[in-house]
């Protein structure tokens, strides 16, 4: 090859690098909002076998996505009123929340009673329900009882139009009336421990997850508590919403990508600038890098759409692996000396490069055939990363490395020949059985401790102090937790219902035996006809006797006027859903309703007070159409299974693996060269057991690529040997530099505030590192150079 | 009145600034005096009228009042029925002497609630909702309290309270028409409570 064909394709790489380049800006800025999603639940797989669950769990996460809900408190009443109204008023000015609640509209009474009035015939509490199924049901005592209750001041029905008082019962089951808020001075206020706390609510004039929109809400909320808090000391304002998820979950990954960025790049560039002592080859090694991250980028938005938090903080670390290709071809060339040729050396390394990048492509591809949409993002970055990395070592470098440079820094080399030559001393022979004996029996009681961790926590971890916010929210308003719930199903509305009943039926009795606080669902606001038939039945003997009935009011002294107007209104009409779902009370549940589909239809049920699944999986089972959707457990079961599944798969890896080396380096060879890796790993195992760490699904994705990017050290390692005979120990150098940079960069994963992340990078960190010391024992006995 | 006004301004009591056109002093001695009785025994005699009714609802029977923890009503009049009011749950004591929670009672719980907090001589979550007038001596003592929310005070007119060392009547009047009049008699300390009261009222 001429040096103008070097060029020549060194330019149609440049050409094609840089229109990459340009389609990625496009998709990165082109295109309105940057695509970075900052939607936490988006990483999380599909889980539910029922497509309608996932639609659910979507509908309740963003029927409240784009709300605020802020409590003001303060322990003296007028202060927390008074703060309350002054946030209210002051997040009305501004443009970014489309609206704000914090002061009431005016209404009545009278308002929540008087569309029921034609229903009252067909609504029974539950109570009222088995009192008048009782053979003994006694209607003047119960009329009596009504009459002359203590302190009665019906606040909801007359007496006229109620007399029994069923309807009224009715109306306190509803949620609206078992509301822990209450209106106070027209706001929605709670009252505990002392403190007045009031609820101010506020909807985005976009979405949560817009960065800008994002910006602009905090940076308002932020000033307006300040100087809420400042005008009326002794106030806290707890917020909740997915605004500050999404904003917390961006904070903590920018933070990351910064630091595993930023200090991974400054460390691989000194040492690189110490090793190869010129500042050429880091600038080199640093653009193959950054080709690698530019395709990444592209390939990554083109396929997805959006970029992950996740992927960005790998992506950055990602850094650490791509400049392996570079390394390798720059100690070539430190290596070749005077007598360097691009074209010479680019063959020296390309088995050595090819054989790298199947190992880690195999690693990765390995990585995304998880069903996790944040893996499967994470392993096409890393795959194509890594490609246009190696690929730019072919086609790029070559072209700009055409003149020979100064050999590695000699100290580099002889510490890497010492070390090589102690390790593959002990390494060899009936030492190397020893040792590897000794290694055993130092990891078995590690690998006896380890246990394991599939929380869903693991990969949506928001800061603790938003999530005691949350809690505490829930705690004092009563709002149900949104991640368990119940999905009915049925062929036709009055089916749903009905199912919504039955379960409701088990839902009372985890109430009476104290393990349930409540639960929100349309069929205790609206019941099925059938429900509705039955109630009406049971006051039918009652109030079609008009004889009966007249006299029952009668003797109690009911006016004439009265008792004509209640029994006239008999028999009344049923409440039915479509029409209730349209009256402005429905309002707050509608989201509750999920409408026709394919199958039939569905609603929801939220359990609230329980966070115990148990219980909430008991009382569904067995009921038709009903079903506990349970998202964090459904991921965490997911995860568990792919743990296990992952160490099934490490062994699949390296049973595939195997068969290339023996192919290249000899049957007897092959363990030899697989050695490294594996007691990497098992040391790693080790560890992790002796730390009390927890195995994650995440621990063993980095087992997979410290297989792959171990098993590269033992390529580069053999595969260099032969061509640095004049410089013992160079070729050692040249994998612990790739080692060392590796390191760098996974490592500071393990600092991240991402726990999957960090899970990452501490296996990484061990891992590589073990099995870059142990290298050296992978070089046959005739290969350990002696001095 | 005025001199006592402005005495008790002066004087700080907390309760001046919610407690409009009051005369606070007394507001803040009936409370204390009435808190004094930590357990009280009464009969009681309620009169309910409204306008759909011709004549009143009278019931009789007996109160036993324990402080920080609730009442119980005991009906013997005219029918036979022990009802316990404890903070904002109501339950029936069926003929077993076993409780059977009644629905969610807020319409009798939020009275009971507001007598349970100004018996205690925590006045505050009541003068959040209500505005008091206070009027007589320490011997013969009346409390008027209007509705402060809008919403509340469209149904409810007022609410009057009045006694001695210990409260000897309530009236609840509704915009409606309809009015519930309470008169306690022979109200006194309550001595010993027996099992059967203390388990209704989940004492120790």
């Amino acid at each position: 090859m001429k040096p103008a064909s070097l060029w020549l394709r060194a330019g149609i790489f440049t050409v094609a690098t840089l229109m990459v380049a340009l389609l990625g800006t496009w998709l990165l800025f082109g295109r309105g909002p940057l695509p970075i999603q900052t939607d936490l639940l988006a990483m999380l797989p599909a889980t539910e076998q029922d497509p309608l669950a996932e639609t659910a769990v979507e509908r309740l996460a963003h029927a409240n996505g784009d709300r605020l809900v802020l409590l003001v408190t303060n322990a003296d009443d007028d202060r927390a009123k008074s703060a309350a109204r002054a946030l209210g008023e002051a997040l009305e000015s501004d443009d970014v929340f489309s609206s704000v609640l914090a002061e009431l509209p005016p209404f009545d009474l009278q308002q929540f009673v008087a569309p029921y009035l034609a229903h009252r015939f067909s609504l029974l509490s539950d109570v009222d329900r088995s009192a008048l199924m009782q053979p003994d049901f006694d209607p003047a005592q119960v009329l009596a009882r009504h009459l002359n209750e203590p302190f009665a001041t019906a606040m909801g029905t007359s007496l006229q139009d109620d007399p029994f008082g069923w309807l009224q019962h009715w109306m306190d089951q509803q949620p609206w009336s078992r509301s822990a808020l209450l209106p106070e001075d027209n706001l929605l206020t709670a009252h505990r421990d002392d403190r007045t706390y009031v609820m101010v609510t506020a909807t985005l004039d976009g979405s949560s997850y817009d960065d800008s929109v994002q910006r602009r809400a905090l940076a308002t909320l932020d000033r307006v508590e300040r100087s809420i808090t400042h005008d009326y000391p002794g106030t806290t304002v707890l917020r909740t919403g997915a605004l500050f998820y999404a904003a917390a979950a961006r904070a903590g990954a920018e933070h990351d990508v910064h630091l595993v960025g930023w200090v991974s790049s400054i460390g691989i560039a000194l040492l690189l600038l110490w090793a190869f002592r010129s500042p050429g080859p880091l600038l080199l090694a640093f653009l193959s890098t950054l080709v690698g991250v530019i395709a990444a980028t592209t390939i990554t938005l083109l396929i997805f759409g959006k970029i992950y938090l996740l992927t960005l903080v790998f992506g950055a670390a990602l850094l650490g692996e791509a400049v392996d290709y570079s390394i390798q071809y720059l100690t070539a060339r430190a290596n070749a000396g005077e007598h360097w040729q691009p074209r010479a050396g680019l063959c020296q390394v390309r088995m050595a490069l090819l054989l790298a990048l199947g190992t880690s492509l195999l690693g990765y591809a390995l990585l995304g055939m998880v069903p996790f949409p944040a893996l499967r993002q994470m392993a096409c970055f890393a795959m194509s990363g890594m490609l246009a990395a190696c690929v730019s070592v072919f086609w790029l470098l070559p072209a700009l490395l055409q003149r020979p440079s100064k050999p590695l820094s000699p100290t580099l080399v002889r510490g890497a020949l010492a070390m090589q030559n102690t390790i593959a001393r002990f390494g060899n022979g009936s030492h190397g059985w020893g040792i590897a004996l000794l290694l055993l029996l130092i990891a078995v009681p590690g690998w006896w401790q380890l246990r394991h961790d599939d929380d869903v926590h693991l990969l949506i971890a928001p800061p603790p102090a938003l999530d005691a916010q949350e809690l505490q929210i829930r705690t004092i308003t009563g709002l149900g937790n949104g991640s368990q719930f119940y999905l009915v199903q049925g062929d036709s509305i009055e089916q749903t219902l009905q199912r919504e009943e039955a379960l409701e039926q088990r839902l009372q009795s985890l109430m009476r035996d104290g393990k349930l606080r409540g639960w929100i669902g349309l069929a205790g606001m609206v019941p099925s006809q059938q429900r509705q038939a039955a109630d009406h039945a049971l006051l039918a003997p009652l109030m079609s006797d008009r004889a009966r009935m007249r006299k029952l009011l009668g003797d109690a002294s009911f006016r004439s006027s009265a008792i004509d107007a209640y029994i006239a209104a008999w028999p009344g009409t049923t409440i039915d859903l479509q029409q209730w779902l349209a009256t402005p009370i429905s309002a707050p549940f509608r989201h509750l309703w999920m409408g026709r589909n394919a199958h039939g239809y569905a609603t929801l049920v939220l359990p609230q007070g329980q966070d115990d699944v148990i219980p909430l999986h008991a009382a569904a089972m067995g009921l038709a159409g009903v079903q506990l959707v349970d998202k964090p457990a459904s991921v965490s079961n997911l995860f568990g299974r792919y743990r296990g599944y992952a160490s099934v798969w490490l062994l699949a890896a390296l049973l595939l693996i195997a068969p290339v080396f023996g192919w290249r380096y000899g049957i007897r060879n092959a363990p030899r060269v697989l050695v490294p890796p594996v007691f990497g790993i098992g040391l790693t195992l080790a560890v992790l057991g002796y730390l009390g760490h927890p195995l994650t699904l995440f621990h063993w994705m980095a087992f997979m690529l410290v297989l792959g990017v171990g098993a590269n050290y033992a390529v580069f390692l053999l595969e260099g040997e032969p061509h640095v005979v004049h410089r013992p120990g160079a070729m050692y150098a040249s994998v612990l530099l790739s080692a060392v940079t590796a390191l760098l960069s996974f490592g500071l994963l393990a600092l991240s505030s991402m726990p999957a992340l960090r899970d990452f990078g501490l296996t990484l960190l061990l891992g590589i590192g073990c099995t870059a010391l142990l290298v050296p024992a992978s070089l046959p006995v005739h290969g350990a150079t002696t001095r | 009145m005025n001199f006592l006004l402005c005495c008790a301004l002066s004087y700080g009591a907390s309760f001046a600034v919610h407690a409009t056109n009051a005369d606070p002093l007394l507001l803040k001695n009936v409370l204390t005096g009435l808190s004094n009785h930590t357990a009280v025994r009464a009969g009681f005699t309620q009169t309910r009228s409204n306008p759909a009714l011709m004549q009143p609802q009278i019931s009789h029977g007996t109160l036993l009042f324990v402080l920080a923890h609730g009442m119980l009503w005991q009906t013997e009049q005219p029918y036979q029925e022990t009802i316990a009011l404890t903070g904002s749950r109501a339950a029936r004591l069926d003929a077993q002497g076993k409780l059977q929670p009644i629905r969610d009672a807020r319409g009798v719980s939020q009275v009971s609630q507001m007598l349970q907090s100004l018996l205690a001589g925590k006045p505050d979550d009541v003068l959040r909702q209500f505005d008091v007038q206070t009027s007589g001596t320490m011997t013969k003592w009346m409390l008027h309290f209007t509705p402060k929310q809008s919403r509340i005070a469209h149904v409810l007119a007022s609410i009057d309270l009045n006694g001695n060392a210990f409260l000897e009547g309530i009236r609840i009047d509704m915009h409606d028409g309809s009015a519930t009049d309470i008169r306690f008699t022979d109200a006194r300390d309550a001595g010993a409570i027996t099992a059967a009261e203390k388990s209704a009222l989940g004492l120790p």
